[in-house]
């Protein structure tokens, strides 16, 4: 028989402490929504353990209880994942130490809930850095991050988080513990690490993960071309890259969300009359980066840029980028609520798909924010708005449906890094077809073969031929 | 397809306890996307990693209390809101400008509506808002440190012997040596706020606010019967007493004439700065508040302004950690530093984190001890980190609470303002008028 909610509280009390599990109603309301507070799901209990053991501990009776649960880190996903729809909430931000860094091979072995930008701080007096630089660094967590497959604007030179992660140790949600990869590279069989790299917590938990570290470059230059148009910015942007430019980094933001910046404590020096502004790094060895800017120049110029200026300094460089990290946040000043969005298309359809966004944005009525890595083609048009009012919801309901549409039938895809989690489940049948949607049922099905690793997230459960039929354990 | 559409509208939802301040506070929740930034820039969430006592989280049981999905005598609220610091450390890191110090205070007065305030913090408030109790509390401070009792009790046990460590914390490390300041007055008419503690324990640093302000051309015109600012109050949500208390500093300062206001506590300046906020809804005062709250400056935003001038050489080692109602509620943060780069030969080694709090937050050092504890032990260890032999810093509660957890730890490292060391360099040589 199951055990009762009050016996699973004295259990997992006995393995955590009293404090590290939470149950009243009062107490779980901050767990019940992530970085997209329009959902709200209430766990049925928070659970937070305090060390490795622990986990494995908390894992292991729940697998004998056959209950279900929901890892979380620092609860800045943006589609829902991190979600427990009255199920046990599993918390790994206290999981916080590095635990070794090998600055040789350029390894770093870190807990799950080590916050991205603390690894990178950690390891910086010896001149290197985590590359994945998700616009969330100063909070989300490396966990977050690997279940993600998070990226940023610099992976679009150095790859996305999948690209940084050499081994992880994981609990599966029988309580086994595997190894995933290897340190030293070598993998003898299937790639299950990448498997599990953007499984969104549905594989199970991550107790450790080896990380690569990334030498700083020698020099690096951070520009800022200002355009009065978001299509000769866009043009610019596939200009770039048709020169064969690999910047490091390359980032649009809009005019509404160059004036949200502007106004907040991030404020950066951003032209606030610009229509468009693209931020652009280089970096690399010194000899020739400065040619690599004239050029860089001259194309933002041709394109119709006003002014391209170099940040003079780091601290200038800093100031650009805090901006751009911190635009999606500035835009809670806009309006109340805010929906945001996640696509990819290719980067050659960038004029005209922002083209469209703009009619579609004009046709509801609608402001749309963008900001997003445009050398890598992954679009993020955000719209703030009123929620209280049924009309505008409704238009900025229309509007989201006719962006997706729109990037799909560019050739895109429906998320870029934010996941799929429970915001973008419906989209999940407009990109894949049910044979598609069968096999990741029956990849995660060898992970998690009772679905209790993040039920009912990622994939629809009326794709999963196996499970349509049973309900979701509780 | 169907709806992507969050199906949040939760401020739809009709207000549960309509006309309380926290009611009133409600668009500034609003402005809060969710974006966790603020997380990892809250001492009580490193402290104890429970998103319910970070500032998101805080944010949310406020929301739940308008909502009506937690009551206004919900035990789990209030221990949250209680346990913030109020050092507002997640503003300066919020990129949606939601207005958290507001919001608390707000919070705190609906809150209080229902449960009255601890006994401690309710003998704290009564003494600090009756000019009398308060001078006759601080006259026994004095008399117990002149005669060395702090140094025989500071090692007691728990809250008794910390309160001790504190008031011996008050001692100074420098002598003061008076010097008639040379300054010309060019630069308007100033009145020093002396407030309580700082006349009732640091009354030598007062009196070298005025004199390194005097050298720097300020002319010195004095305010009678202005005293405690009404902060501790207003941060416990005990409205009534901070306006109280703001109206008489109001009138005090207009009386005296001056074209602006120094304050030399950060907590007192930063709630100076917000008496228009305070008393925006009385319509005698609403004006008046605002003009004086705008004439109100940091000690260190009036010097900077004016260079400041260089004094004779200090060679002392010393490091900065930065008050809270400073840097994040004052929003300034490099001013000091220019203050202390006046001297020369002083030796500024930065200091870790030192926009964290540190645990004294008012009298919550008294009534939250051990998440205060909590709070100020990394501190402390960056602080020996330095290796410096003093810490600066500008606000009456983080000298004792810092001063009392370094002489607890043993630590020969002591604290004192900023000013006391502008000072001491201008004893050492005073500039010369002209520039
Ligand atoms: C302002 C802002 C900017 C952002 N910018 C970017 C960006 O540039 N690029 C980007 O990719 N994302 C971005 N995001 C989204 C988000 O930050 C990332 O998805 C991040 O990786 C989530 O990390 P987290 O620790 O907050 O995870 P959570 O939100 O807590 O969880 C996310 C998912 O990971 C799972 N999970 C968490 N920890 C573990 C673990 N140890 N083992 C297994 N599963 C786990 C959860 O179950 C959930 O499904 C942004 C978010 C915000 C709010
Ligand atoms: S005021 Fe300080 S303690 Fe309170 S929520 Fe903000 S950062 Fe945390
Ligand atoms: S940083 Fe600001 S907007 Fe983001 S969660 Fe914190 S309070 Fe809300």
């Amino acid at each position: 028989m199951a055990m009762t909610r009050d016996a699973l509280v004295q259990a997992l009390a006995a393995i955590v402490g009293v404090r590290q599990v939470l149950q009243r109603p009062s107490e779980l309301l901050v767990y019940a929504s992530d970085g997209l507070p329009g959902y709200r799901k209430q766990p049925s209990l928070a659970v937070f353990p305090r060390s490795r053991d622990e986990v494995v501990a908390v894992v292991r009776l729940l697998a004998r209880e056959r209950m279900a649960f929901v890892p979380r880190g620092a609860g800045t996903g943006l589609s829902g994942g991190a979600l427990a729809d009255g199920v046990v909430l599993l918390g790994l931000n206290r999981l916080t130490r590095v635990l070794s860094i090998d600055a040789e091979n350029r390894l770093a072995v870190v807990e799950p809930g080590v916050v991205n930008v603390h690894l990178t701080r950690a390891v910086a007096p010896l001149g290197l850095h985590y590359a994945p630089d998700p616009s969330s660094q100063a909070a989300c967590t490396i966990g977050g991050n690997v279940a993600e497959n998070a990226g940023g604007p610099h992976c679009l030179k150095y790859g996305v988080t999948l690209n940084h992660v050499v081994a992880l140790t994981v609990i599966l949600p029988d309580g086994e513990i595997v190894t995933l990869g290897s340190s030293d590279g070598e993998v003898d069989g299937y790639d299950l690490l990448g498997a599990f790299v953007g499984s969104e917590g549905c594989f199970g938990v991550a107790l450790d993960a080896t990380v690569r570290l990334t030498r700083n470059p020698q020099a690096v230059r951070t520009l800022l071309a200002d355009f009065t148009s978001l299509d000769a910015a866009a043009c610019a942007t596939s200009a770039i890259i048709a020169a064969g430019i690999v910047p490091a980094a390359l980032e649009m933001m809009d005019q509404p969300t160059i004036r949200a910046v502007e106004a907040s404590i991030y404020a950066a020096g951003y032209p606030v009359d610009a229509a468009a502004v693209l931020l652009i790094e280089i970096d690399g060895l010194q000899a020739g980066i400065d040619e690599d800017v004239v050029r860089l120049q001259a194309i933002c110029l041709e394109g119709g840029a006003r002014e391209v200026r170099v940040a003079r300094d780091e601290q200038e460089r800093t100031r650009l980028w805090q901006g751009r990290k911190k635009a999606f946040g500035a835009m809670g000043r806009v309006s109340s609520h805010l929906v945001v969005q996640d696509a990819v298309i290719p980067r050659t359809r960038l004029p005209d798909v922002l083209r469209s966004i703009a009619a579609i944005g004009e046709r509801e009525g609608l402001t749309v924010c963008n900001v997003f890595h445009a050398g890598d083609g992954n679009l993020h048009p955000n719209i703030p708005y009123n929620a209280n009012d049924p009309d505008e919801s409704a238009r900025v309901h229309r509007a989201m449906q006719a962006i997706m549409q729109t990037c799909v039938d560019a050739g895109g895809s429906v998320t870029g890094e934010h996941g799929i989690g429970l915001d973008k489940l419906d989209y999940m049948s407009l990109i894949f077809s049910p044979e598609s949607l069968d096999a990741m049922c029956r990849l995660r099905a060898v992970f998690d073969p009772d679905q209790r690793a993040n039920p009912g997230k990622v994939v629809p459960i009326h794709a999963c031929r196996e499970w349509s039929q049973t309900a979701v354990l509780r | 397809m169907s709806s992507t559409l969050p199906s949040s509208s939760a401020s739809a939802r009709a207000c549960a306890i309509p006309g309380t301040p926290l009611a009133q506070a409600m668009p500034g929740l609003d402005s809060c996307v969710h974006c966790g930034f603020c997380l990892q820039a809250c001492p009580t969430y490193l402290a104890l990693h429970d998103e319910n006592d970070s500032p998101r989280g805080r944010l949310v049981l406020m929301r739940a209390l308008v909502e009506g999905d937690v009551s206004l005598d919900d035990p789990d609220v209030h221990a949250h809101i209680d346990r913030c610091l109020g050092c507002r450390g997640c503003e300066t890191a919020c990129p949606s400008g939601v207005p958290y110090g507001q919001l608390l205070e707000a919070t705190r007065a609906t809150l209080a509506m229902r449960r009255p305030l601890p006994l401690i913090a309710r003998l704290i408030l009564g003494t600090f808002a009756r000019p009398w109790a308060l001078g006759a509390a601080l006259a026994l401070a004095r008399l117990a440190r002149a005669l060395g009792l702090p140094r025989l009790l500071a090692a007691l046990p728990g809250r008794l012997g910390f309160a001790f460590a504190m008031l011996r914390a008050t001692e100074r490390p420098l002598g003061e040596a008076p010097y008639t300041p040379t300054g010309d007055g060019s630069r308007g008419t100033v009145a020093v706020l002396h407030g309580c503690v700082m006349q009732g324990l640091f009354a030598a640093t007062n009196r070298a606010t005025e004199r390194v302000l005097g050298v720097n051309d300020y002319r010195l015109v004095v305010a009678t019967d202005e005293g405690c600012c009404g902060a501790l109050h207003a941060h416990a949500g005990d409205v009534d007493a901070a306006r109280r208390l703001a109206r008489r500093n109001i009138a005090a300062f207009e009386q005296s004439g001056a074209d602006l206001v120094a304050v030399n506590a950060s907590g007192c300046g930063a709630m100076m700065k917000e008496y228009g906020h305070l008393l925006h809804d009385d319509p005698a005062w609403s004006a008046r508040a605002a003009a004086l709250a705008a004439r109100v400056r940091d000690v260190s935003e009036l010097l900077v302004a004016a260079g400041p001038r260089r004094g004779g050489p200090l060679a002392l080692h010393v490091t900065y950690d930065a008050p809270c109602h400073l840097v994040h509620a004052q929003r300034i943060a490099t001013a000091p530093l220019a203050v202390l780069s006046a001297i020369p030969e002083l030796r500024l080694t930065p200091l870790a984190d030192a926009d964290q709090c540190c645990g004294g937050a008012g009298i919550y050092n008294l009534v939250e001890a051990e998440t205060s504890d909590a709070v100020l032990t990394p501190k402390l260890a960056r602080i020996s980190e330095t290796g410096a032999a003093l810490v600066a810093t500008g606000n009456p509660g983080c000298l004792m609470q810092v001063g009392g957890g370094l002489l607890r730890a043993g630590s020969t490292t002591r604290v004192l303002h900023p000013v006391d060391l502008l000072d001491a360099s201008y004893a050492a040589r005073v500039p010369n008028a002209d520039p």
